[in-house]
């Protein structure tokens, strides 16, 4: 594949690409950091604009746009609590209070890094090891991937902001919600009493804006007591000092391989490897209490995870032929549209196509951080902007893009009724992120289990026969154990008892 | 000013004259799945020289979701003024209706033509040993074979379940979200077999044991039809059609399925789907409109078969 990269680096290197890079890095920072309007949008949108484009420009600009818009949720949620895409609904629990303190700069500069950091790692494990990892993601079948999935939802104890039957309960919600729609099984329609637009079921986008931006719109205008305009430091952008990333680079490591990993293995995505990555990070920090009060590793595990999966999704997506997640659904598409097949003859019948798409996702992670960085400026005005004015904004932006996703009007609904139920929620102390990744992993999580039912003539134990699924439950039950075992309930018991006993 | 223009546009159209016109504005084509779709894909192929040869830009409308009844339901009400249309798949327009309730059946579209049709394919892991049809129906006859596929009711659900009561044997059936999703667990050896479209078949790296086709196909001239193989003749294909909804008067319905005919005839977009692995197919009004009627009868009868019809 080297002798290739001569001539791919040629072809990159041509004024039209370089542009459509440019272009499409910014349109993806913009459309991430945009409540609502997220990669798969960007991607649909940026569709038909790729016609006019001869197709190596074409795929750049889409691979600039999957690249960059990932990292642009990142911004929203820091400045304004609000993510801008579900990958980055754990960006907010450390991003958003480190601006609140006046470290936007800080924070962005952390995310924009650590993006960074999972963007080229993912890419160093696309290049390397695709063909290899893609066989490892076929080892994951639905026994598997249910194990798997089951390990991801015991990261809700970690996102539960010490409320941890709250959080628990915020999760059942979530699963709940995913059930309505056609019941992936059986094709037949749940929960949607007899109404047509009410059957496509709910998607994960309406449900960020309303439990995430609408609830905190509302949650804001409720506690609003004055108009106070934040103080932005001058520059907009810092990028944090190395005695600062030292600490903390092996949380940096872990969440770049975390998010890599998920990323290969179809059926989980970006948003459960955010939540596996951030639970991962608070587990093995000194300071777990300080996460979710702007502790930079927070933020680190987060945005390096989210964007590593970016690389991750494209091994089965190239190598096989099969996406993993909803970015790669449509990238894979659009790839079609513009006679770049993925599947196993990709590699083996047109080696130099890949080695330019590998230089161009890396001349793009180059841009997102230029474009990151530069934009920062403006970006954290944003905060001069009265939240009287800001919050509408966002309330109009949200509602439309929850609209544009698939033109269904229940979207529309969905977005108020959760945004009230959200304000309701977070009024009494639920944390909404559970909602969020059990709604994301409710749908894999049933398919899985029930295929894995099927497969073994409805004998659950069966599932255990796979060395994987065990390990995974093995890890699981420690997990829970050591939560409500030894650091749960019966600890708080137990030390409630000796505290009496000692008076 | 509007509700002037509004009532020239209606004596406009009730006089004929205006259809020399057609189209004056942009025309919106809805696709009732995602972007980046299958059916969304093969449209857009096909969007530049349609865009080309009608002189307007055409506007693609993404609306998802429940197999696409949500927005084949939103199409079959738009107004029959020729400025919507929808690009939709056999499943959604011919299975669907018999599976559950929607608001639209056979008679609330009206075909302008079909542009590509994939022929399905019998595909097996390549480490699976399974060298044959053959080799399938008599591992099915000595044990379990288990099928994948999208949720029952599809058209590669419909097609597996065809062929093994063609061979007179049972397949044990695990719904995965779409073929790809299927295509991982056989290339993973958690599954047996998986009857789709013969270019992802190809794409997907399975190995392909026979075509459910008429004739051998060039994408893969090795690979048996399933006549030749003494099976029964079983047709199966995904197709994606041009529809306008019923009651779109006849001169627009012409003007559109030249325009059609005219765009699917270019070399860019013959050069696009070649590339593509889909197997381009045109059909013309009266062609498109007899087997679309054809299509939707015998599917009904075959989802009796498989006992899913409502």
């Amino acid at each position: 594949m080297l002798q290739f990269v001569p001539e791919a680096l040629a072809q990159t290197f041509d004024v039209s690409i370089l542009v459509a890079l440019a272009i499409g890095t910014i349109a993806g920072i913009i459309i991430g950091a945009l409540p609502g309007l997220g990669t798969v949008l960007g991607l649909v949108m940026a569709l038909p604009f790729t016609f006019v484009l001869d197709p190596p420009t074409a795929v750049a600009l889409l691979l600039a746009i999957y690249v960059s818009s990932i990292y642009g949720g990142s911004i929203s949620a820091i400045l304004i609590n609000v993510p801008g895409t579900p990958q980055s609904a754990a960006t907010v629990f450390d991003g958003y209070p480190m601006a609140r303190r006046g470290d936007a700069p800080l924070a962005l500069g952390y995310a924009t890094m650590a993006s960074f950091a999972g963007g080229i790692f993912s890419l160093a494990v696309l290049v390397l090891v695709a063909p290899q990892l893609a066989k490892v993601a076929l080892l994951f079948g639905p026994i598997e991937t249910f194990a798997l999935i089951f390990f991801s939802l015991t990261t809700v104890a970690w996102v539960s902001g010490g409320e941890m039957i709250k959080g628990l309960l915020s999760a059942t919600i979530g699963l709940f919600l995913a059930l309505i729609g056609p019941d992936s099984m059986t094709g037949q329609i749940r929960f949607s009493f007899d109404n047509l637009f009410l059957s496509a079921g709910l998607t994960v986008i309406p449900l960020l804006i309303g439990f995430f931006a609408v609830s905190e719109i509302l949650y804001q205008a409720a506690t609003l007591k004055d108009v106070k305009i934040l103080s932005v430091p001058e520059g907009g952008f810092s990028i944090p000092p190395w005695s600062a990333w030292k600490p903390r680079l092996v949380t940096l490591a872990r969440s770049c391989g975390i998010g890599s990993f998920i990323g290969v293995l179809p059926g989980t995505g970006a948003t459960a490897a955010v939540f596996i990555s951030y639970a991962d990070a608070k587990r093995r920090a000194p300071n777990p209490e300080e996460f979710g009060k702007g502790e930079p590793s927070g933020l680190i595990a987060s945005e390096a995870s989210n964007n590593a999966v970016s690389g991750g999704a494209m091994v089965p997506m190239l190598a096989l032929g099969i996406p993993g997640d909803g970015g790669t659904v449509v990238m894979m598409g659009a790839l079609t549209i513009h006679s770049v097949i993925p599947g196993v003859r990709l590699f083996s019948e047109q080696p130099d196509l890949v080695t330019q798409i590998f230089v161009l996702l890396l001349v793009a992670n180059l841009f997102m951080v230029f474009f990151g960085a530069l934009g920062s400026n403006l970006f954290s005005r944003m905060l001069r902007l009265p939240v009287t004015l800001l919050m509408p904004l966002v309330l109009l932006m949200s509602l439309v893009g929850a609209f544009a996703i698939r033109s269904n009007p229940v979207d529309l609904i969905a977005v108020i009724v959760f945004g009230l139920a959200g304000f309701l929620l977070r009024l009494n102390k639920f944390p909404p992120a559970p909602i969020i990744i059990a709604f994301v992993l409710g749908e894999p999580l049933e398919l899985a289990f029930r295929q894995g039912l099927v497969l073994t003539d409805k004998n659950f134990l069966q599932f255990f026969a796979s060395p994987i699924a065990s390990i995974l439950f093995a890890i699981s039950a420690l997990i829970l154990l050591n939560l409500f075992g030894l650091g749960g309930f019966v600890g708080k018991y137990f030390k409630r008892n000796r505290a009496d006993v000692r008076e | 000013m509007r509700s002037f223009m509004c009532f020239v546009a209606a004596i406009a159209m009730t006089t004929g004259i205006a259809f020399a016109e057609y189209p004056e504005k942009p025309i919106d084509v809805l696709v009732p799945f995602g972007g980046g779709s299958g059916p969304d894909a093969s449209f857009r192929m096909l969007q530049p020289d349609l865009e080309e040869i009608l002189g307007q830009p055409i506007v693609v409308r993404n609306v998802g979701g429940a197999g696409g009844t949500v927005g084949a339901a939103q199409f079959a009400g738009h107004a029959k003024d020729g400025y919507k249309l929808g690009f939709m798949p056999v499943g959604t327009t011919t299975t669907q209706p018999h599976l559950r309730k929607v608001p639209y059946s056979d008679k609330s579209f009206a075909p302008i033509c079909m542009t590509i049709q994939d022929p399905m394919a019998v595909g097996v892991s390549p480490d699976s040993g399974l060298n044959s049809l053959d080799d399938l129906i008599n591992k099915a006859k000595a044990g379990t074979v288990t099928s994948g596929g999208p949720p029952p009711g599809s058209l590669p659900h419909i097609g597996q379940a065809a062929l093994a009561a063609a061979y007179g044997v049972k397949f044990k059936y695990v719904p995965h979200k779409g073929g790809h999703g299927a295509a991982k667990s056989i290339l993973g050896g958690k599954v047996d077999v998986l009857v789709d479209p013969l270019g992802s078949t190809l794409n997907y790296g399975l190995k392909p044991l026979a075509v459910l086709n008429g004739e051998r196909l060039p994408a893969a001239p090795d690979v048996p039809t399933i006549d030749e193989l003494g099976g029964k003749p079983l047709r199966y294909s995904i197709w994606f059609g041009l529809f306008a909804p019923a009651g779109t008067p006849e001169p627009i319905l012409d003007k559109l399925g030249q325009a059609c005919e005219a765009a699917t005839k270019t070399e860019r977009y013959k050069a696009t789907v070649k590339k593509s692995g889909r197997t381009p197919r045109f059909m013309n009004r009266a062609e498109f409109t007899a087997f679309f009627a054809q299509q939707y009868k015998d599917n009904a009868a075959l989802l009796e078969v498989v006992g899913l019809k409502k």
